[in-house]
């Protein structure tokens, strides 16, 4: 008898199916769009898999809440939260949905939740990438972006696109990740050491670009 | 030069923002008399800072707009009264340096349509209902409270034309006509509305600027009588959790002073056109009629406003309902506007979709003979856009809006009801609350 060998196909996770209910919320949409990227890059996918559970989000500092419902490869993202959800988790919008209480509920549940929430940012610079390829439909969208990354020897620069308008920014190389994801808010980053350098009405239109990339409006 | 003149101490100078705020400065009359013609310099930002005065971002500023650029007020001296003794006060309309309007002015808006619908022969004459909300509580006191659990001036029992109000609410009422009398406010009637405290007021018809002009000074009248007699005021379209309040618009057309909305069998093939507009850019308009966060929270069937695009002939449960049968009074009557709408844009979008509909003879849809509240869903009568973010969708996918009001404002308003929507929900806004704080900090005394 001849020898056989069988040859096994790598294991190939599918990628969870993030869904968001109708006119959303820009929470809703926040937390979809995260969890979206944390499945994409892989990140948290056993979490996303899960076959069941439901999980309120929380605003720390304003009333927005969301649902996160797993339904075995599908995930479920809506407005409100239930009168008893499996775990509830009260995070900062404003801070990569960092936790600020002790969740409650089943509480592998939740740390779970909170992993997929909190995917590593990309390189800045293939983030910035990212969102320059993502918002050029944007009306008014400068022709250039300049960005100078503040790394820890120096400043590292990189130059998006060609034209005869520019913008630039420059900050921390970790925040400017962060607003390029849409981990971080574009407007609340201006008072975090983020600076730009171009009109009001490219200030304007850079705010679209970061709620396309943050809430994908 | 009359003794008003040579009494007055200022000027002041009047318009609304894009919200419907009634702004302006008080200038000296030695200014007032050096700039009347060339205008009065205003930044840009006026019409780019929202209700919380934040700087409205999230477009793309037109080639007007800069790094706030002064934009010009010129004076409409058909619009200059005494205001009050010492105080005379004149509207105005916004102008770019080169001569051209403001492209989201709203009263320019109008006078652009109200041009239009010249060129085709006709003159519309408009009336408005106002509905507002009076507390017994200062301005002050409103303030303190956060503007929540106020006292009805009136008495709390809700009501619709009792005469038997207390003194204090008719009090107001008559110290409100005799003023509006006084600055040629032409009124009609005012009586007891549903809600406890509330109040309907109506201006007799005229054309769709004066009528705009005079609903703007008459909120404004409203407000300054409130504060003199110790009590509040509202336009919000939901001054408490109980009832809202909205703004009917009354329109027909005229020509040869004919009333071309007429007919003796019911609407007029020109009415009907006018009804098939309204109805055509009534999805989108709602983003103009409704323009606040709280203005959706009235669209629940069976309390009054409208929540279907609907029209019928006398039928008040419609979003259009048509008042035929007299060669006088026969007209529509636009249903859709909360009291939190600015005056012009109301008008605007009103007379945008009349031009379309007769421009474009666009047929309505049937006529709803039935109550057009809690219709089922599969009759083909859609429902009006119930939340800021669809009617928004609605107005920017909208085509005929875009022909008659222009891509400028357009999508300035899409964009700026973009940024009222993520205030709401980023900065307190509640969606599941009946009303939330957020919305009284922001909308109960403007605009």
């Amino acid at each position: 008898m001849a020898a056989t060998t069988t040859i096994t196909a790598p294991m190939r996770q599918a990628v969870p199916h993030i869904a968001i209910e109708d006119d959303a919320t820009p929470m809703v949409r926040l937390v979809g769009r995260t969890l979206r990227d944390a499945a994409i890059a892989g990140n948290a996918v056993e979490v996303l898999d899960r076959a069941s559970g439901t999980v309120a989000v929380r605003s720390h500092d304003t009333p927005q809440t969301a649902t996160i419902t797993f339904l075995g490869g599908t995930v479920e993202v809506v407005a409100g939260a239930p009168a008893e959800p499996d775990a509830t988790v009260v995070v900062d919008l404003n801070a990569r949905f960092a936790a600020t209480q002790e969740p409650r509920g089943d509480g592998v549940l939740a740390a779970d939740v909170l992993r997929s929430l909190t995917p590593p940012v990309p390189h800045w610079r293939d983030a910035a990438a990212r969102f320059w390829e993502a918002t050029r439909q944007i009306p008014g969208i400068p022709d250039v972006l300049d960005v100078h990354a503040v790394v820890p020897d120096g400043v590292e620069r990189a130059r998006f696109g060609e034209g005869a308008t520019s913008y630039g920014i420059t900050g921390p190389a970790d925040l400017l990740a962060g607003v390029f994801s849409g981990a971080d808010d574009f407007l609340v980053s201006l008072s975090a050491g983020l600076q730009v350098q171009g009109t009001l009405s490219q200030l304007s239109v850079m705010t679209a670009a970061s709620w396309k990339v943050r809430f994908d409006v | 030069m009359s003794e008003t003149t040579i009494a007055r101490r200022a000027v002041r100078l009047e318009a609304t923002n894009h919200e419907g705020s009634f702004l302006g400065k008080n200038v000296s009359p030695a200014k007032f008399e050096a700039g009347k013609e060339a205008g009065f310099a205003f930044a840009d930002i006026l019409f780019a800072i929202d209700l919380n005065n934040e700087i409205v971002l999230g477009d793309a500023f037109p080639e007007w707009r800069g790094n706030l650029y002064d934009i010009q007020m010129i004076p409409d001296l058909a619009t200059l009264v005494e205001w009050k003794p010492g105080l005379d006060a004149v509207i105005g309309d916004y102008w770019l340096k080169d001569g051209t309007p403001v492209p989201i002015c709203p009263r320019n808006l109008v006078r652009k349509l109200v041009a239009r619908l010249a060129d085709l022969g006709y003159d519309a004459t408009v009336a408005v209902e106002i509905e507002a909300t009076l507390f017994e509580e200062s301005v002050h006191e409103a303030r303190a409270r956060g503007y929540r659990d106020l006292t009805p001036l009136g008495g709390s029992t809700g009501s619709t034309y009792h005469l038997a109000r207390s003194s204090d609410w008719i009090a107001y009422m008559e110290a409100v006509v005799e003023r509006l009398d006084r600055v040629g406010i032409t009124w009609e009637a005012w009586t007891d509305e549903a809600a406890p405290g509330q109040t309907e007021l109506n201006l007799a018809p005229t054309d769709p600027v004066r009528l705009a002009d005079g609903w703007a000074r008459t909120r404004q009248v409203m407000r300054e009588v409130a504060f003199e007699l110790g009590h509040t005021v509202s336009f919000m379209a939901k001054p408490t959790a109980g009832f809202g309040q909205g703004a009917h618009i009354n329109i027909s057309l005229q020509s040869d002073g004919v009333n071309r909305f007429f007919d003796e069998d019911g609407p007029s093939d020109l009415m009907r056109h006018a009804v098939g507009g309204l109805l055509a850019t009534m999805a989108g308009n709602t983003a103009i009629a409704l323009p606040q966060i709280t203005s959706y929270r009235r669209l629940v069937d069976l309390t009054g406003p409208p929540t279907t695009i609907s029209w019928g002939v006398n039928n008040k449960t419609a979003a259009v309902r048509a008042i035929t049968g007299h060669p006088k009074y026969s007209r529509l009557e636009y249903r859709l506007p909360g009291a939190d709408v600015n005056p012009y844009l109301a008008l605007a979008g009103v007379l945008a979709g009349v031009l379309a509909g007769i421009e474009r003879q666009i047929e309505p849809p049937a006529e709803v003979t039935d109550m057009a509240w809690c219709l089922p869903d599969d009759i083909g009568v859609e429902r009006i856009p119930d939340t800021m973010s669809k009617a928004g969708a609605a107005l920017a996918a909208d085509p005929l809006l875009r022909a008659y009001l222009g891509d400028a404002f357009v999508d300035f308003w899409v964009a700026s009801r973009r940024w009222e929507w993520m205030e709401f929900h980023t900065k307190g806004g509640d969606p599941f609350a009946e009303l939330s704080a957020w919305e009284s900090q922001r909308y109960f005394e403007f605009p």
